[in-house]
C-alpha cells in the first residue's frame, strides 16, 4: 500500500517538474497538445497529438456534455406519443432514455479519464524530449518511434487491442451494472417508455429485508446457502471422484486402461448442453426412467419407505426440492468426473516413481501409498485449481439452468414472490430476474454480492501466485 | 485364486460404472434413430427404427428446424472467434510472461480480479452495449461478444510461456532480433501445444455456449440461431413432443466434430498444462 502511494506521488511529482521546468514548447503543450513535439521537429507526432485533442474536444462537446448534463437525474422528459389524425402517423416527442444516458455517461467518463492520462503522459514525454535535447542526446525520428513499438515498447502494441476488447466487453458492462444497482431500473421503469433514476442504497436494503410483500431477504439467504453447499459438494465430489477413477483405471491390475478411459470420454465428448437437456428428459416425471422404475417396483418401494410422497405416481427426480438437489449433484458428478479424471491422469502419470518405489520397499501397502504419497502430490499440483473450480461452480449456470428451467416449479410462496426457486444458484436467479422479470436493479445488487464472494475466494489463491516470485523459478 | 477374484471384481466395478456413464448417451443415439417423433417414454429402445430424424434435420427445414443454417452460423462464428481470441490470448500472455514494463504486475492482478466478475451478470450489460451499437442478431456481434474479452484468459498460456528458457530470448537479443521477431520466431513455435489447446478451446466456445447466444440472438427467426439455441428451442414445452427425436439426431451430429476436437484438445491440455507445472 505504501508503495502504491509512493508511486502515485511520483506520478504527479514528475508531472509537476515537467510543467515547472519545461520550456516554451512544453508549456504550450498544456494548451495545444503536440506543441512540444513541433519544438523538437517531431512533426508527425505533433500532428497526431493535435488531431487527438481535436477529436477529444469534439467528443466532449457533442457526446459527453449533453449526456453528462443529464447524468444527475438520468433524464426528465417522459416518453410521449401523440397520434396525429391528419397525417395518420404518431409523433414521438424528444424524450430522454435513462439507460442510454447512463451508458453514454459512463463511456464519456471513461474517455475523459483516459484522455487525462494521455494528457499527463504527453506533457511528461515532451519534457523528456527537452531533457534529451539539452543533454545533446539523439531524438528519435518518427520512423524510429514506430520501430520502438516493436521493440522496447512492444507491450503497448500487443496490449492495445486486447485491452480495448476488455474495456468494451468487461469494464464498461461492469461499471454500468454497478451504476444500475443504485437506480430503480425495473419493469415499471423501463426505457424508452418510462424513466428511471438514482435511489441510493435502497436496493441493497431491499435485498436484506423481509416483509410480507418483499421476500428478497428470505430468498437471498436460502439461495446463498444452497449456492455455497452446491459449490462445495460439486467441487469435492468431482475432484475426489476423478482422482479415484484415474487411480482405478491406471492401476497395473486393470486390463485395457485405454479402452476404459475412452468409454468414459464418450460421455463428455457430447456437448454439455446436449447431455444436460437429454438427462433432464431422461429423468422427467413421465420420462423413461420413471417408467422403468415403476415397472420394476422401485417407485412403490420408495413410497413405502417414505422417500416419495404417497400421492405421487412417479419419482419427482427434478421436481421435488430435495430430490432435485440430490439429482443435480449426482448429474454433475456424471458430467464432471470424466474431466477431472483426465486431468488427474495427467498429474498421476508424472508422480516421481522413485518415491513410490521406496515406499513400497519400506513395506507400505497401496492404501498407505495412496494417502501418504499420491494424494499430497496431487493436492500440491491441483490445489490452486480446486479454488478456481469452487468459484466456477458458484457461477455454474449451465448445469442448474439447463436441468431445471421449465421443469422445476417452486411451491414455496415466499421464494416465488421474489422469482426464486429452491434449486437456483445466485447466478441463475439473477439471470431469471433480468431475462424474465426485467428486475435489473436487484439483479445488479446480487451480481455485486456474487462478485465479492468470488473475489474473496480467488484472492486467497492468487495473491500467492502473483506476489510470490515463482514465475521466474521454472526457467 | 484370490488374485483372479479381485481382478474380476475390479473389472465388474469398471463395467458397471461404464454402463452408468454410457446409458444416457446410448439413449441419445437410439432415440435419434427412432421412427417416432416425440419422447418415447415407454421403452428404452425405439419400437420402429428409421433415418427420418436425420433427414428432417438436413432436408426438411421448417420454422423450428434450420440445422444447416445453424451449423453454418456456428461454424462462421467459431472460426472468427477462434482467430481473434487466440491472437488476443497470445498477445497478452507473451506481454505478461516475457516483457518487463512498469505496471505489469498491477495489470495482471487487475485482470484476474476482473475475470472474477460473474459473466452471466455482465452479459446483460453487454447485451445493452451491443444493442445500442446495433450488433445484436448478427454474426459480427456474436464474434465480438465471444472474443473481445479473451485477453483475460491468459493465465494458462502465460504459465506455459514462463517455462520457456530466457536464454533463448537473450541469445536472439544479442543477434539483434527485435521483440516482435522473438515473439513470432521463437516464442510462438515453442508454445505449440498450448497454442493448439487455446485454438481448440476458443473454437469450442460458440458450440457449447448457450446463455450469451440466447440473449444476443433474440430475433425469434430460426435461421439466425446457433446450434445450441436451436436445439434448446426444440425442447420447449410446446415443441418437445414433436421434435425430441430430431433434437437427439442434432445432438449426435454436433457431437461428432466436437468430440474429435475435444479429444485432441485434452491431449494438448495434459501436455501443456501439467507438463508446465510439474517442472516446478
Amino acid at each position: 500500500m505504501k508503495n502504491k502511494k509512493k508511486l502515485s506521488g511520483n506520478y504527479f511529482k514528475d508531472f509537476g517538474t515537467a510543467v515547472a521546468k519545461g520550456d516554451m514548447g512544453v508549456k504550450l503543450s498544456l494548451l495545444v497538445m503536440g506543441a512540444g513535439y513541433f519544438a523538437r521537429k517531431q512533426i508527425i507526432n505533433g500532428l497526431i497529438m493535435i488531431a487527438l485533442e481535436i477529436v477529444f474536444i469534439m467528443t466532449c462537446v457533442f457526446y459527453a456534455a449533453p449526456n453528462l448534463a443529464k447524468f444527475g437525474t438520468l433524464g426528465t422528459v417522459q416518453f410521449e406519443q401523440v397520434f396525429d389524425p391528419l397525417t395518420m402517423t404518431s409523433k414521438v416527442n424528444d424524450y430522454d432514455n435513462s439507460f442510454l444516458i447512463l451508458l453514454n455517461s459512463i463511456i464519456a467518463l471513461f474517455i475523459i479519464a483516459v484522455f487525462i492520462l494521455v494528457y499527463i503522459g504527453n506533457i511528461k514525454a515532451v519534457y523528456r524530449l527537452q531533457v534529451r535535447k539539452e543533454a545533446g542526446k539523439h531524438i528519435n525520428t518518427f520512423r524510429e518511434d514506430i520501430r520502438a513499438l516493436f521493440n522496447e515498447k512492444f507491450h503497448i502494441t500487443l496490449l492495445t487491442l486486447p485491452c480495448l476488447g476488455i474495456i468494451l466487453m468487461n469494464i464498461i458492462p461492469i461499471l454500468v451494472l454497478v451504476a444500475v444497482a443504485f437506480t430503480n431500473y425495473d419493469q415499471q421503469h423501463m426505457p424508452p417508455s418510462a424513466l428511471f433514476t438514482w435511489v441510493g442504497w435502497k436496493n441493497f436494503k431491499q435485498l436484506f429485508t423481509n416483509s410480507t410483500t418483499v421476500t428478497f431477504g428470505y430468498s437471498f439467504g436460502k439461495i446463498l446457502i444452497w449456492t455455497l453447499e452446491w459449490a462445495l459438494l460439486a467441487t469435492l465430489t468431482t475432484f475426489i471422484g476423478g482422482i479415484l477413477m484415474a487411480q482405478f483405471i491406471n492401476n497395473k491390475k486393470t486390463k485395457l486402461p485405454k479402452l476404459w478411459r475412452t468409454l468414459f470420454m464418450v460421455a463428455i465428448a457430447v456437448p454439455q448442453f446436449v447431455t444436460l437437456l437429454l438427462v433432464r428428459n431422461f429423468f422427467a416425471d413421465s420420462g423413461i426412467v420413471n417408467t422403468i422404475c415403476s415397472n420394476i417396483g422401485l417407485t412403490d418401494f420408495l413410497k413405502s419407505i417414505g422417500l416419495v410422497n404417497s400421492n405421487l405416481t412417479y419419482i419427482p427426480f427434478l421436481t421435488n426440492p430435495t430430490w432435485a438437489k440430490v439429482m443435480i449433484v449426482l448429474i454433475n458428478i456424471w458430467v464432471g468426473v470424466p474431466y477431472q479424471m483426465l486431468i488427474a491422469t495427467g498429474v498421476l502419470m508424472n508422480i516421481p516413481v522413485d518415491q513410490l518405489e521406496s515406499a513400497r520397499i519400506d513395506g507400505a501397502n497401496s492404501f498407505q501409498i495412496f494417502w501418504k504419497i499420491t494424494m499430497p502430490y496431487v493436492l500440491f499440483i491441483t490445489g490452486p485449481s480446486l479454488i478456481t473450480d469452487f468459484v466456477k461452480n458458484i457461477n455454474n449456470f449451465n448445469v442448474i439452468y439447463l436441468l431445471t428451467q421449465d421443469v422445476y416449479v417452486t411451491s414455496d410462496q415466499l421464494l416465488a414472490n421474489s422469482n426464486a426457486k429452491e434449486v437456483d444458484l445466485l447466478v441463475t436467479w439473477l439471470f431469471r430476474l433480468t431475462n424474465e422479470y426485467y428486475n435489473y436493479k436487484i439483479a445488479s445488487v446480487i451480481g455485486i454480492l456474487v462478485f465479492i464472494i468470488c473475489a474473496a475466494f480467488t484472492l486467497i489463491t492468487f495473491t500467492q501466485t502473483i506476489k510470490g516470485n515463482r514465475e521466474e523459478d521454472f526457467r | 485364486m484370490k488374485k483372479t477374484v479381485g481382478s474380476i471384481v475390479r473389472h465388474l466395478v469398471l463395467a458397471f460404472l461404464a454402463v452408468i456413464w454410457l446409458v444416457p448417451i446410448l439413449w441419445l443415439v437410439v432415440t435419434s434413430f427412432s421412427g417416432y417423433k416425440g419422447i418415447n417414454t415407454a421403452h428404452f429402445f425405439p419400437e420402429t427404427w428409421s433415418l427420418n430424424n436425420y433427414k428432417a434435420l438436413f432436408f426438411e427445414p421448417d420454422s423450428v428446424v434450420q440445422y444447416g443454417a445453424w451449423f453454418k452460423n456456428t461454424l462462421i462464428i467459431a472460426i472468427f472467434t477462434c482467430i481473434v481470441s487466440t491472437s488476443f490470448v497470445l498477445m497478452v500472455s507473451y506481454t505478461m510472461s516475457c516483457l518487463r514494463f512498469k505496471g505489469r504486475k498491477g495489470l495482471m492482478s487487475f485482470g484476474i480480479i476482473l475475470n472474477m466478475f460473474p459473466g452471466v451478470l455482465s452479459m446483460i450489460a453487454v447485451y445493452f452495449v451491443m444493442k445500442s451499437i446495433g450488433l445484436t442478431n448478427s454474426h459480427l456481434g456474436m464474434i465480438i461478444v465471444y472474443s473481445a474479452g479473451a485477453g483475460l484468459g491468459y493465465l494458462i498460456t502465460k504459465g506455459f510461456m514462463d517455462t520457456i528458457s530466457t536464454s533463448l530470448r537473450e541469445a536472439a537479443w544479442l543477434e539483434g532480433a527485435s521483440e516482435a521477431t522473438i515473439f513470432f520466431k521463437i516464442i510462438i513455435p515453442l508454445s505449440q501445444p498450448i497454442i493448439v489447446y487455446t485454438i481448440i478451446n476458443s473454437f469450442l466456445v460458440p458450440w457449447g455456449d448457450f446463455v450469451l447466444a440466447k440473449l444476443m440472438l433474440n430475433s425469434g427467426i430460426a435461421t439466425d440461431w446457433t446450434i445450441a439455441i436451436g436445439l434448446f428451442n426444440m425442447l420447449n414445452k410446446s415443441l418437445v413432443n414433436k421434435y425430441f427425436s430430431i433434437f437427439c439426431a442434432g445432438g449426435v451430429i454436433v457431437s461428432i466434430p466436437i468430440s474429435a476436437l475435444f479429444v485432441l484438445m485434452q491431449k494438448f491440455y495434459v501436455e501443456g498444462v501439467t507438463g508446465g507445472s510439474v517442472k516446478g
